[in-house]
């Protein structure tokens, strides 16, 4: 691959690529700055205008807007106290009160510098971690696969907020969503109950968009908030000086490997591995007491670790097809509607294309620091639109969105369905990521099963036996959900 | 409701409901019967199997839980529930922009909008834009007015 690093440089350095990493990461910055849009909604609805565009560039685009979202967050977090991404409410914490105190300028620019460490490092880490992921992965039957699949949908349940039954049903939700249409093997059509529109299966994008962007506007609508957070007075970004750094390297190199480890396993996400970073961070800080305070500690914490997730959770998305989280689950989905199947096939087939997605990663999260400088003064108006229309402005791209994926009505009509159900479990506790993840896990999982046994004859004891890879993972998958068990064995002992 | 009857245990009773009715589903179906891994039902009969498993303990946690429901202002939520319902049947015989015209109009006054101008003003500059970005600066068209075709 690194062969092909020169092809993909001069890939990127054309006015094109360029064009795109710099529109992509101010507009990642805006849409992650505007509370109620989020990562997820905000890669989902780029999708539609890059459907036009050629491979490289494309998913560039895609990339651009994910880093330029995580780190936008912060800007509404500090300015306004309302996190613009799940990822920044930790940031919050710290950010709002030095923002009272006259600070937003001098807290944005902690974000800033964390997030573009964070984030960099992370560059790093997709570079060298995939393709050995990718090339370990070449081990892999049907028999791995599974039990690799069912490690990741364990990790994304146990550590998803709130109810583990809960966190569970969604996923499992998410994987019966995957079995309505078509029998992979068979062709046989499965769950249609005579609707034709259903052979091919419910829309992905149509799901997510429905239940994370439609179900948040009702949500807000349902919150109704009665006018505008009152925005501190910020003159633009001032970066930390080199000696203020001094006692604070040791917290930041930290938050950035608590990051790069979240993201890399599945389903985990930047808003645990901030919250467990700035937990971490205030346990060993000197200045703990300050914490929740304005404590730049805290900022730098909570922003290089989500931002440091970014990178790892793309490790097992690119190298295995796994996502890390559902920001990855969407971007996972638009590959493939760009001919991407992401493993160690698209490693060794196309390699020009995957040194353009590493090195231009690397490139868009340099250009945070610029452009987060230009953007956050740019964005600190837009937080003052009115909610009302900000939601109205949501609907109408939500739909553009999903018609472009297959320019199917059913598909609108899926959203509209998706969106009412996801706004009711939601209210109810029920996590959404697990059920986009189970969707997106939900066919590989059922085709591996189902290979695995019929190359075993039907016994499922024999998948562990002679699959000492297939057996690690079972066992891990079976830690991973006894982990909120013992947790709760423990915090009963405490008590 | 009364504390019996809260809204987090309808929902868990309708979850347990609808998934038993899709197991239940699962043996009326006709398929060639090739049985074991081969038949299309095997993998969607464990799934749904240990989902109605589930959503029995669910409904034990949430009789066993004492959270009272949040009340929400539930008015707005049904109107625009309903809209976009609407919005995205009538999307292809009325056309994007006159449908998404409709629907910001009808968000926008259950959102408690009541300044005539805005109300009209950020559906149409909108919706707007978007049909002169897709249908006429990259070509992508999306659904078309019945009754003139730049619309």
């Amino acid at each position: 691959m690194i062969q092909s690093l020169p092809e993909a440089i001069s890939l990127i350095l054309t006015f094109e690529g360029l064009l795109v990493l710099t529109l992509g990461t101010m507009l990642g910055i805006i849409l992650g700055a505007l509370p109620g849009i989020g990562s997820t909604v905000a890669v989902a609805m780029i999708l539609p205008f890059t459907l036009t565009m050629s491979q490289a560039p494309a998913i560039l685009l895609l990339l651009a807007i994910y880093a330029g979202s995580v780190y936008g967050g912060s800007i509404s977090a500090i300015l306004i106290n309302t996190p613009g991404t799940p990822q920044s409410a930790a940031t919050c914490l710290d950010g709002y009160p030095m923002a009272q105190r006259g600070e937003a300028g001098k807290a944005l620019g902690w974000a800033t510098i964390a997030s573009v460490i964070g984030g960099l490092t992370s560059a790093v880490v997709l570079i060298f971690a995939a393709p050995q992921l990718a090339a370990f992965a070449l081990n892999f039957g049907p028999i791995e696969t599974f039990t690799l699949i069912l490690l990741g949908l364990t990790c994304i349940v146990s550590v998803s907020e709130g109810s583990m039954i809960k966190g569970l049903i969604a996923g499992f939700i998410g994987i019966f969503l995957s079995t309505v249409g078509g029998d992979p093997i068979t062709g046989e059509a499965r769950f249609t109950f005579g609707q034709f529109q259903l052979i091919a299966g419910f829309n992905l994008l149509a799901v997510v968009i429905g239940v994370f962007a439609l179900s948040e506007v009702l949500t807000r609508a349902a919150a109704r908030s009665n006018g505008n957070a009152p925005l501190v007075d910020f003159n633009g970004i001032v970066l930390p000086k080199l000696h203020e750094w001094s006692g604070r390297v040791k917290g930041l190199v930290k938050s950035v490997l608590i990051g790069n480890g979240v993201g890399i396993l599945p389903g985990t996400g930047a808003a645990t591995a901030a919250f467990i970073s700035y937990a971490e961070a205030r346990r060993s800080a000197p200045t703990r007491e300050n914490f929740g305070k304005g404590e730049p500690d805290g900022l730098i914490a909570s922003e290089s670790a989500n931002n440091a997730v970014t990178g790892g959770a793309l490790v097992p998305t690119l190298a295995l097809g796994i996502p890390g989280d559902a920001i990855t689950a969407v971007m996972l989905a638009t590959l493939t509607l760009h001919g991407v199947t992401p493993g160690v096939r698209l490693m060794t087939e196309n390699p020009v294309l995957m040194a353009a997605i590493f090195s231009g990663f690397f490139v868009i999260n340099l250009m945070l620091l610029p452009l987060g400088m230009l953007v956050s003064r740019m964005a600190a108006p837009i937080l003052r639109i009115k909610e009302a229309y900000m939601l109205v402005i949501i609907c109408l791209l939500c739909t553009v969105g999903v018609y472009f994926v297959r320019g199917n009505p059913f598909d609108l009509l899926v959203m509209a369905a998706a969106g009412i159900l996801g706004f009711i479990l939601r209210r109810q506790g029920y996590p959404m990521a697990p059920l986009v993840i189970g969707m997106v896990l939900g066919p590989t999982l059922e085709i591996s099963l189902r290979q695995g046994l019929i190359i075993t004859d039907g016994s499922f004891s024999a998948f562990f036996v002679g699959h000492p890879i297939a057996a690690v993972l079972a066992l891990a998958a079976v830690g991973m959900l006894s982990l909120p068990l013992v947790r709760a064995i423990k915090s009963r002992k405490s008590v | 409701m009364s504390a019996l009857f809260s809204e987090r245990r309808v929902i868990s009773v309708i979850l347990f409901v609808l998934t038993a009715g899709l197991v239940v589903s699962t043996f009326g179906l006709q398929f060639a019967d090739l049985g074991g891994a081969f038949s299309p039902m095997f993998f969607p009969r464990i799934i749904l199997v240990i989902l109605l498993a589930l959503t029995a303990l669910n409904i034990v946690a949430d009789l066993l839980a004492k959270t009272p429901d949040a009340g929400i202002d539930l008015w707005p939520v049904i109107i625009i529930g309903a809209a976009f319902v609407a919005y995205v049947l009538l999307l292809v015989p009325l056309g994007y922009f006159i449908s998404s015209v409709g629907v910001g109009i009808v968000i926008l006054l259950a959102l408690g909008l009541r300044n005539p101008v805005q109300v009209v003003l950020i559906p149409v500059v909108a919706a707007g834009a978007l049909v002169s970005l897709f249908n006429h600066t990259l070509k992508m068209p999306l659904p078309t007015s019945p009754f003139v075709w730049w619309l």
